[in-house]
C-alpha cells in the first residue's frame, strides 16, 4: 500500500487534463498559426490573469460559496494602484495600497457571508456594483495613465521578459515569457502551498461539505470563511497588477465579467458549485482551457461576439461531463460498496 | 446511585422545553467508566435531546450536569470536547474529500508553526487505527472508504481528542452484519480501556449483547435503569411502547382477488429471470440477503432502474419499461427504503408531501384549490392516524415511523391500488412499527395489494401471505404462509445458484 501512494495514476488526475490537452491538441492541429511560439506566448500571458482569478474563485467555490465580485474588485484594484502611480507614489506602496485594498474588499464580502448569513451568491454580487461604481467613480470612467519615473521602474521591469527565444525573424517566432507570468506562478505556488500545508485546505474542505460538522469539529467557522473571502480579495488585486502592467494603463472597466470566466474556468476545472469537492490545479487548467478555446477562435477569424457562445457551451458541455463523471464514480461506489 | 464516586457522567433532575412541548422532565441518568448504557425509546422520547445537551448543543431549562463530581456550568461544543465528550452521530460527519488522518485529526491538528505536521499526524493515525484494529492507511480519502469503515474513523477521531464519554446514536442502522461485529468489538476494546459509552439503538438484540445497563424512555421521561442481566426483551418492549404489544403482527385473512402486478422473466444488471406476483388482497413477501438483488428487482419492474429484458403487467395491462412516471398513474405506489431522501420533500409540510402527486387529480382545472386539499388531507391524516398537532407542519420535524405514514397518505391520495414498500420499517420504532403494520393490513383488507421487501425476517413471516426468496438475483423459492419459516427462507436465502 505504501508504495502505491504517490504513484501517478492517470485516473488520479483532475479531468481538467485531459480536457486541456483535448483542447489544445485540436487547436494545434486544427488552427494554423495556433502552435506558434508567439502565439503561445500571448495566449500564457493572458491565461496567467485568469489562471490568479480562478484559483481565488476555486478556494471561494470549494468552500461553498462564491465570489462574483471578483471583476469589480479588479477594477477598483487597478484603479487604486493607477492613482497612486500617477501621483507619484512609489510602486511598491501603490501596490501595497492596491491589495490591501482587495483584502478589504474580501473581508467586507466575508462578514457579510459568514457573520451576517448573506447568501454568497447575493452579497458578492451586490458587492460587485459598488466596487465597479468605485472603479467608475475613482477614475471618473477615464483610463489612467502615469509617467514613467525611477519610482516605477519595477513596472517597466516586471512587463519585461525572463527568457526570450527567437525562432525567426517575424513576431510570431518569438517566445517570450514575461516577468508576469513568473510573479503569477509565484502567486500560484505560495496559494497552493498554504493549501496543502496548513490548515488551511482541510478546512476548506469540510466547511464546503458541510458546515455544522466543521463546527462540531471546532473550526471557527465564521472566520476561516472571511479569510477565504479576504484571499480572492488579495488574488483579484494581484491580477489587476498584471492587467494594469501588460496594458501600461488601466481602465476602470478592466474586469467587466472576468469573475464569469473565473466561475467557467474554475468550474471546468471540476470544482462544484456546491462545494467541499475540487481542487487548485483544475481551475488552473481550466482557465488554460478557456484561453485556448478564445486564442483558437481568434486565429481562425470568427467575430469575438460568437466567442461567448462558445464559451458558454464550454461551460455547459463541461458540466455535463463532470456530473456524468460523479455519476460514474457514484455507481462504482454502488457497485464495490455494500448492497 | 450508592456508588456516585465512581460515576463518570451525571444528569440531575435535567429538564428541557421547546416551544409547545415538554422535551425532558426530571431526567437523572448516570454513566460509569467502563460500561456501554443502552438508552431506549421511541423517536420522540427525549434521548437526543438528552444527548444533545450533554454535546453543549443544547443548553438545559433545569437541573445540573456533573462531570465526575464537578457541575459543568454553561456547557458548548467547544467545552463538551474538552471534557473529553465525543459524539458519534447516525448520519456521519466526515469529509470525503479529505484523507483519514485529516479527518480524524479535523481541527486539532499536529503543527509546526503554521504548518501542519502530516508526519505526525498521519502516524498518530496509524496508531489510533491499529489501537482499534482497523486496517485502512491513513491517506487514503474518505470517499474511498465503506460507511463501516468510515464510522471506525469518527471513533478513532473520538479517540484522538482523549475522548473519556462517547454516544453512539444508532451507529449500526446502516452496517452489515460481518461490520455490527467489528464494531461491537471495537466497543468491547473501548470498555476495557474505561471508556463510558451511551448506545442508542432501536435494535434491541444489539442491547442485550453489548449492553450493560439500559435506561427506558418515554415522552421525555425516564421509565426505568436496570441491569441488562435483570431485564427481558418483553419488559423492555412494554417500556417503550407503555403499553403492552399482544401482537404486533396484526393479520387479518382476506379474500383473494385478481392479479394487480405481475413481473414476467424479469432480467438486469444484478437479478435473472424473474417472475413474480401479487393479488388484490395479499400481501407478498421478499426476502433474501442484502445483495441478492431484492430493491434491484422491484426497482427496475417500477421502472426506475434499466433492465435488459422481461415484462411487466398492471391489471393484465402491460406496462412500458422505464417509465415510473406512467406506472405511478397505473396505480402501482412505490416507498423506497430511503424516505428522508426518496420519498418526501422534507421541507414541504405534510399536507404539501400528501397532495404532490395527485396535483392533476385534485386540482382539475390547474388552479390550486387548497380548501380541497385540506379536506382530503385531513380525511387520510385522521384515518391513518397521523399524529401531528397541524397538517402544515414540515416533514422533517417528524419522526420516522410518521414521516412513512405521509409517504403512505401520498400515494393512497393517489388511488393507487398496488403498494411496493422497501424495507418498511427501517429506522422505526417498535412503537410506530405495529401501527404501520396495521396499516398494511388495513389496506390489502380493502383490496389493495403489498409486495413487501424486508431484511426482517419476522417482519416478512409475520406480515406476509406468500414470500419469495431470492438468492444470487434469482428467486430461490416460493413459500406459502405455513411453509414460511425462519429456517425454510434462511435455507434458500443461502442456495446457491443451480441447486
Amino acid at each position: 500500500m505504501q508504495a502505491n501512494r504517490h504513484r501517478l495514476r492517470l485516473s488520479n488526475l483532475p479531468n481538467s487534463i485531459f480536457v486541456f490537452l483535448f483542447v489544445f491538441a485540436l487547436a494545434s492541429f486544427g488552427v494554423p498559426k495556433f502552435f506558434s511560439p508567439g502565439n503561445l506566448s500571448t495566449l500564457l500571458l493572458q491565461a496567467s490573469i485568469l489562471m490568479i482569478l480562478s484559483t481565488g474563485m476555486a478556494l471561494v467555490l470549494m468552500s461553498g460559496g462564491i465570489d462574483l465580485s471578483m471583476g469589480g474588485n479588479l477594477s477598483m484594484c487597478g484603479v487604486v494602484i493607477a492613482l497612486c502611480l500617477r501621483d507619484g507614489m512609489h510602486v511598491l506602496w501603490a501596490i501595497g495600497a492596491g491589495v490591501l485594498c482587495g483584502a478589504l474588499f474580501g473581508l467586507l464580502n466575508g462578514i457579510f457571508v459568514s457573520k451576517m448569513k448573506v447568501p454568497a451568491f447575493i452579497a458578492t454580487f451586490g458587492s460587485m456594483g459598488i466596487a465597479q461604481s468605485f472603479a467608475n467613480t475613482l477614475s471618473e470612467k477615464r483610463t489612467i495613465h502615469w509617467e514613467a519615473g525611477p519610482q516605477n521602474r519595477l513596472l517597466n521591469f516586471l512587463g519585461g521578459d525572463v527568457l526570450r527565444i527567437e525562432f525567426g525573424n517575424q513576431a510570431s517566432m518569438v517566445l517570450s515569457v514575461s516577468f508576469l507570468v513568473l510573479l503569477t506562478v509565484c502567486v500560484l505556488i505560495c496559494v497552493i502551498f498554504l493549501f496543502k500545508k496548513t490548515v488551511l485546505g482541510a478546512y476548506i474542505y469540510a466547511i464546503g461539505e458541510n458546515e455544522e460538522t466543521a463546527r462540531l469539529c471546532g473550526i471557527d467557522t465564521t472566520k476561516w470563511k472571511i479569510f477565504v473571502y479576504m484571499l480572492s480579495g488579495a488574488l483579484a488585486s494581484v491580477a489587476a497588477l498584471l492587467v494594469l502592467i501588460r496594458t501600461n494603463s488601466m481602465q476602470p472597466t478592466s474586469g467587466d465579467g472576468l469573475e464569469f470566466q473565473a466561475v467557467v474556468a474554475a468550474v471546468l476545472g471540476g470544482n462544484s458549485l456546491k462545494g467541499g469537492r475540487g481542487n487548485l490545479y483544475g481551475a488552473l487548467f481550466g482557465a488554460l482551457t478557456l484561453y485556448v478555446v478564445r486564442s483558437s477562435l481568434t486565429l481562425a477569424g470568427i467575430d469575438t461576439s460568437v466567442t461567448m457562445i462558445v464559451i458558454g457551451a464550454v461551460l455547459v458541455v463541461g458540466m455535463i461531463l463532470n456530473e456524468l463523471a460523479v455519476r460514474h464514480e457514484k455507481n462504482l461506489r454502488l457497485r464495490t460498496g455494500r448492497g | 446511585m450508592e456508588d456516585a464516586a465512581r460515576s463518570l457522567l451525571e444528569f440531575r433532575h435535567i429538564s428541557k422545553s421547546f416551544p409547545g412541548v415538554k422535551a425532558l422532565e426530571d431526567v437523572s441518568i448516570d454513566l460509569r467508566a467502563g460500561e456501554v448504557h443502552a438508552i431506549v425509546g421511541e423517536n420522540g422520547a427525549g434521548k437526543s435531546t438528552l444527548m444533545k445537551i450533554l454535546s453543549g448543543a443544547y443548553q438545559a431549562d433545569e437541573g445540573q450536569l456533573m462531570l465526575e463530581g464537578t457541575p459543568v456550568q454553561k456547557n458548548n461544543p467547544k467545552m463538551s470536547e474538552q471534557l473529553g465528550i465525543a459524539m458519534i452521530y447516525q448520519e456521519l460527519n466526515v469529509t470525503s474529500e479529505l484523507s483519514v488522518a485529516n479527518n480524524v485529526f479535523l481541527g486539532h491538528e499536529p503543527q509546526r508553526g503554521i504548518f501542519i505536521n502530516k508526519k505526525e499526524m498521519e502516524r498518530r493515525t496509524a496508531e489510533l487505527l491499529d489501537s482499534i484494529g482497523v486496517n485502512v492507511p491513513p491517506y487514503t480519502l474518505m470517499k474511498n472508504l465503506s460507511i463501516a469503515q468510515q464510522q471506525m474513523i469518527e471513533i478513532a477521531k473520538a479517540l484522538s481528542k482523549n475522548a473519556k464519554i462517547i454516544v453512539f446514536d444508532e451507529p449500526t442502522s446502516s452496517l452489515t452484519e460481518t461490520e455490527v461485529k467489528e464494531l461491537f468489538r471495537i466497543i468491547s476494546d473501548l470498555k476495557k480501556k474505561n471508556v463510558g459509552m451511551f448506545y442508542i439503538s432501536h435494535r434491541l438484540d444489539e442491547i442485550f449483547e453489548i449492553g450493560d445497563r439500559v435506561t427506558i424512555m418515554r415522552d421525555g421521561k425516564k421509565i426505568s435503569t436496570s441491569l441488562i442481566a435483570d431485564i427481558t426483551m418483553e419488559k423492555i418492549v412494554e417500556g417503550i411502547a407503555g403499553r403492552r404489544i399482544e401482537n404486533i403482527y396484526p393479520r387479518t385473512p382476506c379474500a383473494k382477488g385478481d392479479v394487480f402486478f405481475e413481473i414476467k422473466n424479469l432480467s438486469g444488471d444484478r437479478f435473472e429471470d424473474v417472475s413474480l406476483n401479487v393479488r388484490s388482497g395479499e400481501i407478498v413477501g421478499i426476502a433474501g440477503l442484502v445483495g441478492s438483488g431484492r430493491s434491484e428487482v422491484v426497482k427496475a419492474a417500477f421502472g426506475v432502474d434499466p433492465c435488459r429484458s422481461g415484462e411487466v403487467f398492471v391489471k393484465g395491462e402491460k406496462a412500458p419499461g422505464n417509465n415510473p412516471q406512467k406506472l405511478s398513474r397505473m396505480g402501482i405506489a412505490f416507498l423506497p427504503e430511503d424516505r428522508k431522501r426518496e420519498g418526501l420533500a422534507l421541507a414541504l409540510s405534510i399536507r404539501e408531501n400528501s397532495v404532490i402527486s395527485a396535483l392533476r387529480r385534485l386540482n382539475p382545472l390547474g388552479v390550486v384549490r387548497r380548501r380541497q386539499e385540506h379536506v382530503t388531507v385531513r380525511k387520510y391524516v385522521q384515518d391513518l392516524e397521523i399524529s401531528t398537532p397541524t397538517i402544515e407542519k414540515l416533514t422533517k420535524f417528524l419522526s420516522g415511523g410518521t414521516q412513512q405514514k405521509v409517504v403512505i397518505a401520498k400515494w393512497l391520495i393517489t388511488q393507487a391500488h398496488t403498494f411496493i414498500f422497501d424495507e418498511p420499517t427501517r429506522g422505526i420504532d417498535i412503537g410506530s412499527k405495529s401501527s404501520i403494520y396495521g396499516l398494511m393490513d388495513e389496506l390489502v383488507a380493502q383490496g389493495a395489494a403489498i409486495i413487501m421487501i424486508s431484511s426482517e425476517l419476522p417482519e416478512v413471516l409475520g406480515m406476509s401471505d406468500r414470500v419469495y426468496v431470492m438468492a444470487q438475483g434469482r428467486i430461490a423459492g416460493e413459500l406459502d404462509r405455513k411453509d414460511a419459516t425462519q429456517q425454510s427462507v434462511i435455507q434458500l436465502a443461502f442456495s446457491q445458484k443451480g441447486e
